[in-house]
């Protein structure tokens, strides 16, 4: 195999090129099903039928800390990236491990905000609004759920194998993939529980 | 140690911060709806341009204008589809 050593090493072969040209394509697609997901979420806002509005159910506390925490989050797994291209592997498993135990506390505050919403008589079969938001949500907190499984085999494996053309290419190609969750979540706070709370 | 912390990043999150906070005035502060979907249109495209750029280093691939063309690409659908969604289904026209 050839490796060029000009280029980081996740770029180092063609493979690697093509695999992180790849993983930008279906980023593209994922835009694309967010915007379905969007589009849907505004048509729908406002037919909230015998339910609550979102004014009525949104809390700006738990909302922040999901903000600031997947901020955050997306900040580590770029340092993470960056200590793999000085080749600091330790600090790069670090920079990962705290990366998905954010990505964890995320996930436990938004499964406190889900029941507080069956609690409060905002499930998902309740309206329209309800239903597009906790699938839009959902949507992003399955793909949040996902990214952790794969961000620990990720740990795992570069871990076992040290850091390679092809962990360093599976590692930046996860990295890629958490900060667009971060950039869905940008627009979900903003344009759901922002737009709803002011 | 100070290695591990590129200027770059940091500062890309320190600014990602300060626009969230900026994001946040539209909840303190009584501001009318088209006052405040504008501060959120100009936070969020902000803030997922650094990301973007800072963090997932778009620009460094010689592959950045296949990359850029995609990006784009997709970001024009999904303009469309809101918008087009928007237009027929919310504002009624």
């Amino acid at each position: 195999m050839k490796i060029d050593n000009s280029l980081p090493l996740e770029y180092g072969t063609e493979q690697n090129k093509m695999n992180i040209f790849g993983f930008w394509i279906f980023i593209g697609a994922e835009v694309m099903l967010f915007a379905t997901l969007f589009a849907t979420y505004f048509t729908l806002e406002h037919r909230t039928g015998s339910g609550p509005a979102g004014s009525e159910i949104f809390e700006l506390t738990p909302v922040l800390i999901e903000t600031i925490v997947l901020l955050t989050s997306s900040f580590m797994i770029g340092l993470g990236v960056h200590a793999m291209r000085i080749g600091r592997k330790n600090a790069m498993i670090t920079f990962f491990s705290i990366t998905l135990l954010l990505g964890l506390v995320f996930l436990g505050v938004e499964i406190y905000e889900f029941t507080h919403y069956a609690h409060i008589g905002a499930g998902l079969q309740v309206s329209a609004f309800t239903g597009i938001l906790l699938t839009t949500l959902g949507t992003h907190g399955a793909h949040v759920t996902i990214g952790l499984f794969w961000g620990l085999f990720i740990i795992l494996q570069v871990k076992k194998r040290g850091l390679t053309p092809q962990t360093a290419n599976k590692a930046f190609i996860f990295s890629l993939y958490w900060h667009f969750l971060d950039v869905v979540w940008i627009f979900i706070f903003s344009f759901i529980y922002l737009k709803g709370m002011m | 140690m100070s290695e591990l912390f590129p200027r770059k990043q940091v500062m890309g999150f320190v600014f990602s911060l300060v626009l969230t906070a900026a994001a946040l005035t539209v909840y303190f502060l009584d501001v009318s709806f088209t006052v405040g979907i504008t501060i959120l249109l100009a936070t969020a495209f902000v803030q997922a341009a650094v990301q973007l750029v800072g963090f997932m280093h778009v620009g460094e691939n010689e592959d950045k204008t296949m990359i850029y063309m995609n990006i784009y690409y997709g970001l024009a659908i999904a303009l469309f589809t809101i918008f087009g969604t928007l237009l027929i289904m919310v504002w009624d026209m």
